[in-house]
């Protein structure tokens, strides 16, 4: 389900927002035609084998744009997603839910824009961060 | 992993502040559908033509991060010449940075010039040697000019 837009006044330090994300085959399928990454390791179980890994493994681009859209849906129409910078640190596999967080850093104002920053990233069932990172939007 | 141990020659260390040739990039109502279907994006302004004249959008509008898809040509110029020759074979993606500066449409054609902006190689547990690639690419908009967003990329080799 999506989070509704947020205002500057209305979120706090500490607060965190979070997305469930599926990662079958099929929506990494879907990702290569979107994103253009034909990669086989995210879709063909045997060129993964082939190359050491248990299982095709997620696109770490997507875990990116996953990033975006937790910051979008908290931004809203009337926000605007600043930045965001994401390191992929490690390989999530494939056909295992994913957990998208972005959790409130600080609140600021900056040249008149309500900015607010974020520790933001993809989390896997046992709690580990494969994808940490930072974001800000400005929110109304 | 190569097998022997890497340094950085010379080639790489010139090739550091760097442009790439600008590589054309064409953003259609197509390409952002399917990135919203892929992404998951449910606000209409995304892929409704009508929501996004509602929300005041000439036409829906891609998302932050989505700035279309390189014109594909078998027979034109390689997509992207590498900054320098590679010893290493096999590549991941590092991390990204999203800067997005205006709002993009659908029918917009952007213009991306990428720009090297560091090279490393590091000792890797896993893979022996990594070599780590920075780059930062500007998109521009043909139609007004306006640089309409900036990203910043890392990726590994080994």
């Amino acid at each position: 389900m999506a989070i509704s837009a947020q205002t500057f006044d209305g979120v706090s330090e500490g607060q965190e927002f979070t997305l469930e994300e599926a990662t079958d085959s099929q929506r990494l399928v879907i990702w290569a035609a979107a994103s253009g990454d034909f990669y086989q390791i995210h879709y063909d179980d045997k060129f993964a084998s082939n190359n050491k890994l248990p299982d095709i493994i997620v696109h770490g681009a997507l875990k990116g744009m996953w990033v975006g859209k937790i910051l979008d849906q908290i931004a809203g129409r009337d926000g605007w997603v600043k930045e965001w910078d994401v390191a992929y640190r490690a390989m999530d596999i494939a056909r295992e839910p994913i957990t998208v967080f972005a959790k409130v850093t600080g609140k600021r104002e900056e040249n008149g824009e309500k900015l607010v920053d974020f520790e933001v990233g993809t989390r896997k069932a046992d709690g580990s961060v494969t994808t940490p990172g930072t974001g800000t939007v400005r929110l109304p | 992993m190569a097998d022997e141990v890497m340094e950085l020659t010379d080639e790489m260390k010139a090739a550091i502040g760097k442009s790439g040739e600008p590589t054309t990039y064409e953003v259609t109502s197509l390409g952002i559908r399917t990135f919203c279907r892929a992404v998951g994006y449910e606000d209409g302004i995304y892929f409704d033509d009508e929501e996004a004249k509602k929300a005041g959008h000439k036409s829906i509008i891609a998302p932050p991060g989505y700035l279309g898809m390189p014109v594909w040509n078998p027979n034109g110029p390689a997509r992207r010449a590498d900054f320098f020759k590679s010893p290493f074979t096999r590549n991941l993606n590092g991390g990204t940075a999203v800067e997005p500066l205006e709002h993009v449409y659908a029918g917009d054609v952007l213009e991306a010039v990428t720009t090297l902006t560091s090279v490393e190689i590091l000792p890797s547990k896993a893979y022996g040697q990594l070599m780590v690639r920075k780059t930062e690419t500007a998109y521009k908009r043909q139609s007004d000019g306006k640089v309409v967003a900036k990203t910043r990329g890392t990726s590994l080799s080994y």
